[in-house]
């Protein structure tokens, strides 16, 4: 799961790699950009000269020079143009791409985009580099060219353009850039002057509405009431930018906690219905200060190209399907995804290195500028990642009206608001509680029909990473409502049990030593200032995500950071285990927010997928909580032993928790065979499912209890015996309450007795 | 084949050498699909076993007096623990005999021990008797090795013995296991899961 937004990051850097000196997608001054389309028009005799020049001269002009520095000529064999472009490349420094020209529009032969004209073309690439292996690169005065004075008319050539010197020189001798109003004539190619991003707007669109709302209008941005409706509707994180604008913490301020906020959101999803209409693309977070200004370009008539590929966020089926009647044509809404408008809608998780999450990627591109349409294209069009379809799916099941899982949320996320620890339920109940209930509505999505068919296009993905993925999913829906209550439930208890302030009085007494006094061993390093600064950094933003997954995968980078640090003065090859990392993270958390860590723990511990207990995160929650629990037990002159009393009374507490994984197979026979039991039941998770979960929690409460109490002295033998008669008693009674358990799983294994075993006695 | 993930804790004193025999015993096992873990406190490793996968989720524990108190947050739900001592150092040894009792009061039922006697390549400084050490780890049912993570002695068999000894899936009886302690059967600590 954690693997997913690293490749992702991987990915665009290796992308970043290819196009090398020209980041895809980096517009330059977006001012600038405006007049390139002019300026390209204006000096076309420099970078398409006319014959003699051929592909060999292109090739020889090129050699050395910049890469995405280009040259259109013709082809030697057709009529078709030839794109040269210098790729940096020692082995093969040129390469050459045909344009292909159609009736009426002109692409590369290697994409199916098409455009109305050369110029077009050519400013797209150097947008986006789509086939080529670099973006176009235009020399810098172009951009500024408005007119070209008659006497340089000579002098522009080849040799001008891909000169570089020739920049100043050009830029002295030609016209200036004159405050020029727009023209306001169609296009299709729309330049928002914030971000250069583009937009590609239907003509047939622009035919029956005509273009008044694209007029360059800086005085009335919000010119287009019904458009800038839909982006609100639809884009709310664009301007709150995650949970920074929400009020603080929840655990830090409990009163910033509302039932507003508590309360399950919902969007309006109109499944969007105009496949000929709208090929607007949002331009960026930043266009709503700006004014919508565009590049002028003189063609209404802009074709309707094949089925374009790479560039997949134009959907296919938009230029596939022919055009509606025109009286039915929309206006341009946002349509990122057409498969889920509410798919932009959250994801307010704050995000300080590349966010696991698609969507926040996708913000930043945008909010960077970075118009890199391949990779936004992966992650809207058809090659949506597994994790936003079943994302998607799960939030849309979540928000019908009726239906099995609906009402389970629903009902899930009114039980939770309502519940608060009492004397007779403690905060680890409640929240296992909590816990169980994912459990079962992750079944409940398992059991779906819906989620199976997307979970079956997925191929091979075992079940576990099915889990996992569909984990993530629930947190959105299930507990992202639910959290801010949890939390504050969370704090009052462990406020109450004293916990917290033990911890601030601990950390203070501890806070002044150093890596030795707190057993580490000397040559480690400890975070220095700004190291530290980015760790405080992470953990508000660990403290701040609602899913603890997420927060684990912060967790584990402020891990890394630490393990950087201890490294960073280390003799070469010095390998530092646990030995040395428990005192160095203790060393951090004495220099951190201990309160708020140890509820953050909290939370995670119990709402952790168990699955994920014994892996890399679970090991390092481990640490966490067992730092937090080192500071606050801390005792300067306890004895060991008692010490270690109190450690086992706590961990005592410790072994209740966290066991439901013993007790989930992953024997697909058998766990396929629990999940139809448990659909054909009904709708709802029925209360002996939930009993049953909760009693797996129980099962090793029981053992664990009672190796507790035998603390001393336990002999082996009596504790054989105690075990031997308790799985002979249940054997015979699980036979009589539970006999499904027997026909799922022929082979019970002694866990599934022990939850049995519990359960009976609970009943 | 089926992927069986195998949550193994390290125990013992400070500085006998728990995450230098971890590192040896991943070294070579260079995944590239497979993304390294941040530090050597936890590690992983994958071996075959039969018609099984091994993966091996190695926790690593502070030894320091201080912490001790801490480890059953770390070996909880383990399915095996290596006990390392130090041959050099009988003090070490004697730390072990007191993890051995701990484990057998706290620790997971059914879970396989395994006894590393570290630094083997120092045996001229050595203070802890190979046969002492084989005969203590006998009475408990234990694995024995003497092993050098420096020399890369004997790190790949304590984990084959390890494999040897994690109950075999879906055996009533249980009759595979050898373990140190006859208490429930199947291993709570073992999640399986088929192999894609």
């Amino acid at each position: 799961m954690m693997k997913e937004p690293k490749d992702e990051t991987e990915n665009n850097e290796n992308r970043k790699n290819i196009s090398s000196t020209v980041p895809n997608g980096i517009s330059g001054d977006p001012a600038k950009t405006l007049g390139l389309l002019h300026g390209l028009r204006v000096c076309q005799d420099a970078w398409a000269p006319k014959s003699p020049w051929d592909r060999h001269g292109a090739h020889t002009a090129l050699w050395g020079r910049p890469a995405g520095s280009f040259l259109v000529v013709q082809g030697s064999l057709s009529q078709d143009q030839l794109l040269c472009v210098s790729v940096g490349d020692s082995g093969e420094p040129v390469k050459e791409f045909s344009i292909m020209t159609t009736e009426k529009a002109l692409r590369l032969t290697a994409s199916h985009l098409a455009f109305p004209d050369l110029f077009q073309l050519l400013h797209f690439y150097t947008l986006s580099r789509d086939v080529l292996p670099v973006c176009l690169l235009v020399p810098s005065w172009v951009y500024t060219l408005k007119n070209l004075p008659d006497h340089l008319v000579p002098l522009l050539g080849p040799k001008t353009w891909l000169c570089p010197s020739s920049d100043l020189q050009a830029k002295s001798s030609m016209t200036p850039e004159t405050a020029e109003t727009a023209e306001t004539v169609m296009c299709t190619i729309q330049v928002t002057a914030a971000s250069g991003a583009m937009c590609f707007i239907n003509p047939l669109y622009l035919h029956e509405h005509g273009d008044d709302w694209l007029t360059h209008s800086s005085a009335n941005p919000v010119r287009h009431p019904l458009r800038r409706d839909k982006r609100l509707s639809t884009t709310r994180t664009w301007e709150g930018r995650g949970l920074k604008k929400r009020s603080s913490s929840p655990a830090e301020d409990c009163s910033t906690f509302n039932n507003d906020r508590g309360s399950f959101e919902k969007t309006p999803v109109t499944p969007s219905t105009t496949p000929g209409g709208v090929v607007l693309r949002r331009a960026s977070g930043t266009s709503k200060e700006d004014p919508l200004k565009r590049a002028s370009t003189d063609s209404i008539q802009s074709p309707l190209p094949q089925s374009p590929h790479r560039v997949s966020w134009i959907e296919d089926k938009i230029w596939l399907n022919s055009p509606l009647p025109s009286s039915q044509l929309q206006p341009p809404c946002l349509e990122l995804d057409s498969l889920s408008v509410s798919s932009i809608e959250e994801e307010s998780e704050p995000a300080l290195s590349p966010s696991p999450s698609l969507p926040s990627h996708r913000f930043q591109l945008a909010d960077k500028m970075k118009n890199r349409l391949s990779a936004v294209g992966q992650a809207i069009g058809g090659l949506m990642s597994p994790q936003r379809r079943l994302s998607n799916r799960v939030q849309e099941m979540a928000e019908r009206k009726s239906g099995a899982f609906a009402e389970a949320v629903r009902e899930f996320i009114e039980q939770t608001l309502t519940s608060e620890p009492t004397p007779e339920i403690t905060y680890t109940e409640m929240l296992q509680e909590v816990r169980s209930s994912l459990t079962a509505l992750r079944e409940i999505l398992f059991d779906s029909t819906e989620i199976q068919s997307i979970t079956d296009s997925f191929g091979d993905t075992p079940d576990f990473e099915l889990d996992s993925m569909l984990e993530l999913a629930l947190h959105k829906v299930a507990l992202k409502p639910v959290y801010s209550h949890l939390y504050v439930c969370l704090k009052t208890a462990r406020r109450d049990d004293g916990t917290l302030q033990r911890l601030e009085a601990n950390k203070s007494i501890l806070e002044d030593r150093n890596l030795e006094e707190l057993e580490g061993a000397a040559g480690a390093g400890v975070p220095d200032s700004s190291v530290m600064e980015k760790i405080l950094q992470r953990w508000t933003a660990m403290h701040e995500a609602y899913s603890p997954s997420k927060k684990v995968g912060t967790l584990l980078k402020v891990c890394k950071n630490i393990y950087h640090s201890m490294n960073a003065n280390a003799k070469p090859g010095t390998v530092f285990g646990a030995d040395d990392f428990l005192p160095c993270l203790t060393w951090v958390l004495l220099r951190s927010d201990v309160a708020t860590l140890q509820v953050d723990t909290d939370y995670m511990m119990e709402l952790l997928d168990p699955m994920q207990l014994q892996g890399e995160g679970g090991y390092y929650l481990t640490s966490l909580y067992a730092a937090l629990f080192y500071i606050s037990s801390f005792r300067p002159r306890v004895a060991k032993q008692q010490l270690s009393a109190e450690a086992h009374r706590s961990l005592s507490q410790w072994h209740r928790r966290r066991t439901l994984h013993c007790n989930q197979s992953r024997r697909s026979r058998n766990r396929r065979t629990i999940r139809r039991h448990g659909s054909s039941n009904g709708n709802r998770r029925t209360s002996e499912e939930r009993n049953s979960l909760k009693a797996s929690t129980e099962s090793s409460s029981l053992t664990d209890d009672k190796s507790d109490t035998h603390e001393s002295l336990q002999g082996l033998d009596e504790e054989l015996q105690v075990l031997k008669e308790e799985e002979e008693g249940s054997a015979d009674r699980e036979q009589v309450q539970l006999p499904e358990t027997i026909i799922t799983s022929p082979q019970i294994d002694e866990k599934d007795r022990a939850v049995r075993v519990s359960w009976n006695e609970r009943s | 084949m089926t992927l069986r993930e195998l949550k193994v804790c390290l125990l013992g004193d400070t500085g006998v050498g728990k995450s230098s025999i971890v590192c040896r015993f991943v070294e070579d096992s260079f995944d590239p699909n497979i993304n390294p873990t941040i530090g050597a406190s936890f590690m992983t490793k994958t071996v075959q076993y039969q018609n099984e996968l091994h993966k091996f989720l190695i926790w690593d524990t502070a030894g320091q007096e201080r912490f001790r108190a801490l480890a059953p947050m770390y070996y909880r739900g383990s399915a095996a623990a290596i006990i390392v001592y130090d041959i050099t150092k009988e003090e070490s040894f004697q730390t072990l005999k007191n993890w051995v009792k701990e484990l057998r009061q706290h620790g997971p039922p059914n879970i396989v021990v395994a006894i590393a006697g570290n630094k083997c390549d120092l045996s001229d400084a050595r203070e802890v008797s190979e046969k002492d050490a084989k005969d203590y780890a006998d009475s408990i049912h234990a694995i024995f090795i003497e092993t050098s993570a420096k020399n890369a002695i004997n790190i790949n068999e304590v984990f084959t013995q390890i494999s040897e000894r994690i109950p075999v899936l879906d055996a009533e009886g249980g009759s595979a296991v050898k373990g140190f302690k006859l208490r429930r059967q199947p291993s709570v600590s073992t999640r399986e899961r088929t192999c894609c």
